[in-house]
């Protein structure tokens, strides 16, 4: 039984319908509207994307962990695309020293809670979606009732704490995840098929234990958009099978020297998240 | 059979292609579309992305017969070296 009122309703709707499947033969795929059509034109006429893509996309909700450097590019560009259902979630209000590298947030922006401007920018870009400010922090707690129901999760919280409980919430529901960080110049990316592919603790089996010092709390800007910009190609890549996502791995970016460096990870069986 | 047919006259590149390869998608392989568009831009670059796709293409005046194929082709696919002929 699902505890969420989403997960519930989801459950009820794929119930009726596979009890209508038996009677009755599968509907045609809806139509794209003219709007619709011309405002996804760019991705729809990739030979990779195209109507099912499309509707795939406009049809999935996403949840994004942190309306910051990373969250901003990956809700953006997720709003940009379509996907029909973004819940955004962030705990903090904006500062001045966010504004260098968050792109949701303006100087106007100042003091208000951080989910909230981050939805009304996501709106304001795209009102054919449905945008959900969550003013919360995800933890080990509250995690597995946050990813419940979820078609994707992309974790852009700025925590170790917080990525390994995302994960294995992830894991536990079989939720899609991208995982990524970034810091300095440098940053990595990862996909996460829950149960099928290597997970977050699997290519990082334990916390990095040094105390993070002031000097780790620098990054630039646009190292935080290619970052977020990457995670946000994964998210589209998972919802629609349009291209492989960077599973069983991470892909390691330093900004600073150009390079791009895929590095493999194996599941582990011993894994306390998805073993 | 009777052809499908599109009217892309008046669109512009690329809303031309996207509405061809949008109709060309709800259309099973082996499937005829008659595409009609104005002399000039379109006429050049809609039956080139359809022949790039794998799709089979012939023009006739301002008429663009299009038959859908099996499968068409991904721009991953021609630049792995896999893209037809």
């Amino acid at each position: 039984m699902s505890n969420s009122r989403r997960g519930f309703f989801r459950e009820l709707a794929s119930a009726v319908a596979s009890a209508k499947e038996a009677v009755e033969p599968e509907p045609p795929p809806p139509d794209l509207t003219d709007a619709e059509i011309e405002r996804y034109s760019r991705q729809l006429v990739l030979p990779e994307w195209g109507a099912a893509a499309q509707l795939a996309a406009m049809e999935a909700s996403v949840l994004v962990i942190g309306a910051g450097a990373l969250g901003a590019p990956v809700a953006l560009y997720l709003a940009g695309a379509g996907v029909g259902r973004i819940g955004i979630l962030d705990d903090d209000a904006v500062e001045l020293s966010n504004l260098q590298r968050q792109l949701l947030h303006f100087t106007p922006d100042v003091g208000a809670p951080k989910a909230e401007s981050a939805a009304a920018k996501l709106r304001y870009l795209n009102p054919d979606i449905v945008v959900e400010p969550y003013q919360a922090r995800a933890d080990a707690a509250n995690a597995p009732a946050l990813v419940e129901g979820q078609d994707l999760v992309v974790d852009c919280s700025d925590s170790f704490a917080t990525r390994y409980a995302v994960n294995a919430a992830c894991c536990a529901a079989r939720v899609p995840l991208v995982e990524a960080g970034v810091l300095g110049m440098a940053g990595l990316v990862m996909s996460i098929k829950p149960g099928r592919t290597a997970c977050y603790r699997c290519a990082f089996p334990v916390e990095p234990q040094d105390a993070p010092r002031c000097s780790d709390a620098g990054v630039l800007g646009p190292a935080a958009g290619v970052i977020g910009s990457l995670q946000a190609l994964e998210a589209l890549k998972l919802l629609t099978g349009v291209a492989p996502p960077v599973t069983d791995g991470f892909l390691q970016v330093d900004l600073a020297t150009s390079d791009f460096v895929r590095v493999h990870a194996s599941r582990r069986a011993d894994c306390p998240d998805c073993g | 059979m009777v052809a499908r047919t599109l009217d892309i006259s008046g669109l512009t590149c690329p809303m031309t292609w996207v509405r061809t390869k949008l109709e060309l998608e709800r259309m099973a392989a082996g499937e005829a579309l008659e595409v009609r568009c104005s002399p000039g831009e379109a006429l050049e670059n809609v039956p080139r992305s359809a022949r790039e796709a794998g799709h089979g293409v012939t023009v006739d005046g301002t008429t663009i017969r299009i038959v859908r194929t099996r499968r068409p082709v991904a721009s991953s696919d021609v630049a792995a070296g896999r893209g037809a002929a």
